[in-house]
């Protein structure tokens, strides 16, 4: 969230002429209290007033126009999608832009569509027979129709990587995880393949973790940490999107903590799109929300919106547990 | 029993540290903004300085947008963040903190007003005759909202409980002031009017210290838990609580 300028302290005239000592322990983090003693810079009075001094060094101005924010960058692109799984057609008529560098969430009760949405990303479709994709998800710069017709699915899921519900490690160590799918993309020096692991490793925030047992299986790792060594395995080769199907769904909540809160760092290096049937997940997680019902997009926008005043009463009756 | 691990510095998820940071900053310099209203409302009554309360005046606007920004910050926290335990209780204490500003700042603005009018030609003898009152009623009052608003930013439950402890020192003040007034008022009832008006300032001051004792209920509410709205005036009169 970007917030608004907070009114500097050193902009004030506050009156609280504090005695803390600098560096008073607080909890909480909060900012402390400054020595904000008011300096009387007018001219002494000539009254013998003690009730402290009056004019403002600067006036204070609060921004009050916060605007709903517009995507000012665009990672890809979904006009008219519609997926067809036989006859049936699963998703209707999607067009929802995918800020780049941001999370985007998709909610829905079951069925409504936003798995089978994400899997458009990086045509997971394709490994079942009688499945059609109409419309385009356009991924920018290089204007790729990710769903179109002649593009490889094998160069796609090399862009877009997945992290799915149940963390599924290789039966592999932990470094080994995390290499592989470098060494598919024929990287062999074992140097760059130790740097670019623990680089993985630290996006992740699980190098301290497991730095010292890294030929260790990744089997014997926690529910919270596989889960974790997944997203490094996914970091290692770059993506340009990455997708979390719900990620955090088999884990307990100081794992899921910690996902969220990776997932919250992750912005600043790949774009997430992110499926959760936890609304409040996706309330602390995102920038951008969806929600989607029956195959259609119901109603997109910030998430600040979305779970204070949403526009469609679809949406409202859905987020405040009233149907789904 | 098993032993827990040791906290982590903060919360795991950092935004939410950063959302509840700023919250406590914003408060504090909305805190700072009125304490200033009101020393300065009454410095212009008492010095009968125009430019003063015009200046008081003016602020009036950002204190009340002050107010509808804090309070929409936490609205959102709530929303976004969902806090649990003593961050609820801290998003619940701000938004009602925000409130007894606004409504600190808006007693400062009525200060300021009578001030304007005084300097322009109102009789000045009631206030004159009870300026010690008034000087000593904002003296407490700034310190009582001075010390309410710290203690929130530093969780210091004990500061609080004195800023409530004090109340009843301003409430005495303000009962000796009345005394003096209305004896004026009987010697000479000229002046009815600008009598009002002191009358008016004085209550506006007292009513400023409540708004700062009630700032330092919701600061031991985030401290403990525990609500003490209203429970000395119970215990005074002897009426068990509901």
């Amino acid at each position: 969230m970007d917030p608004l300028p907070l009114p500097q302290k050193d902009q004030l005239v506050t009156a609280m002429e504090t005695t803390a000592k600098p560096g008073t322990a607080k909890s909480g983090g909060g900012a402390p209290i400054q020595e904000t003693a008011l300096r009387n810079e007018e001219p002494a009075r000539s009254s013998q007033s003690s009730v402290g001094p009056a004019t403002p060094r600067v006036a204070i101005a609060v921004d009050d126009t916060r605007q709903a924010r517009a995507i000012t960058s665009v990672k890809a692109q979904v006009e008219n999608l519609n997926f067809y799984y036989g006859q049936n057609r699963a998703l209707k008529n999607l067009s929802i832009p995918i800020a780049d560098k941001q999370v985007t969430a998709l909610i829905g009760p079951s069925g409504c569509g936003k798995s089978t949405f994400l899997r458009c990303f990086n045509r997971m479709h394709d490994l079942q027979p009688d499945t059609r994709y109409e419309g385009s998800i356009t991924l920018h710069p290089d204007n790729l129709n990710l769903v179109g017709s002649g593009i490889d699915p094998i160069e796609v899921r090399m862009r877009i990587g997945m992290v799915f519900q149940k963390p599924n490690p290789f039966p592999k160590t932990i470094f080994e995880n995390v290499a592989y799918g470098l060494r598919l993309r024929g990287v062999r020096s074992r140097a760059t393949l130790a740097e670019e692991v623990e680089k993985a490793l630290r996006g992740a925030a699980l190098w301290d973790e497991v730095k010292d047992r890294l030929q260790d299986s990744a089997l014997a790792l926690s529910g919270g940490q596989m889960q974790r060594l997944c997203i490094a395995r996914a970091l290692a080769t770059k993506p340009e999107i990455l997708l979390f199907d719900e990620p955090t769904s088999a884990l307990d909540p100081i794992a899921t903590a910690k996902i969220e809160e990776l997932i919250s760092t992750l912005r600043d290096q790949v774009t997430v799109l992110i499926v959760t049937h936890n609304m409040q997940q996706a309330a602390r997680v995102s920038d951008y929300t969806a929600f989607m019902y029956l195959g259609e997009l119901i109603e997109f926008d910030e998430a600040a919106k979305i779970f204070t005043n949403p526009s469609k009463k679809a949406t409202e009756d859905y987020i405040t547990g009233r149907y789904g | 029993m098993a032993q827990l691990p040791d906290p982590v510095e903060g919360h795991i998820a950092k935004a939410f540290d950063a959302a509840l940071s700023d919250l406590r900053l914003q408060i504090v310099s909305m805190g700072g903004l009125v304490i200033d209203q009101v020393s300065a409302a009454v410095r212009a009554l008492l010095d009968g300085d125009a430019t003063v309360a015009e200046l008081v005046l003016s602020r009036e606007h950002t204190v009340n947008e002050l107010e509808r920004f804090v309070d929409r910050e936490a609205f959102q926290l709530i929303a976004l963040h969902q806090p649990m335990a003593s961050d609820l209780r801290m998003a619940k204490a701000v938004s009602r903190i925000t409130i007894e500003l606004e409504r600190a700042g808006d007693e400062a603005k009525k200060i300021a007003k009578f001030a304007a009018r005084l300097a322009t030609g109102e009789p000045q003898g009631p206030v004159l005759a009870v300026s010690p009152y008034l000087r000593h009623m904002a003296e407490l009052t700034n310190g009582m909202l001075r010390d309410a608003v710290r203690s929130l930013d530093e969780s210091d439950a004990e500061m609080a409980r004195a800023v409530r402890a004090r109340d009843s020192e301003l409430d005495h003040e303000f009962a000796a002031a009345l005394r003096q007034i209305m004896s004026l008022a009987m010697q000479d009832a000229r002046f009815l009017g600008a009598t009002i008006d002191t009358v008016f300032a004085l209550k506006g001051l007292e009513r400023i210290g409540d708004h700062a004792k009630n700032i330092a209920e919701q600061v031991e509410f985030v401290a403990s838990g525990e609500d003490v709205r209203h429970k000395a005036k119970h215990a005074e009169a002897g009426t068990p609580e509901k």
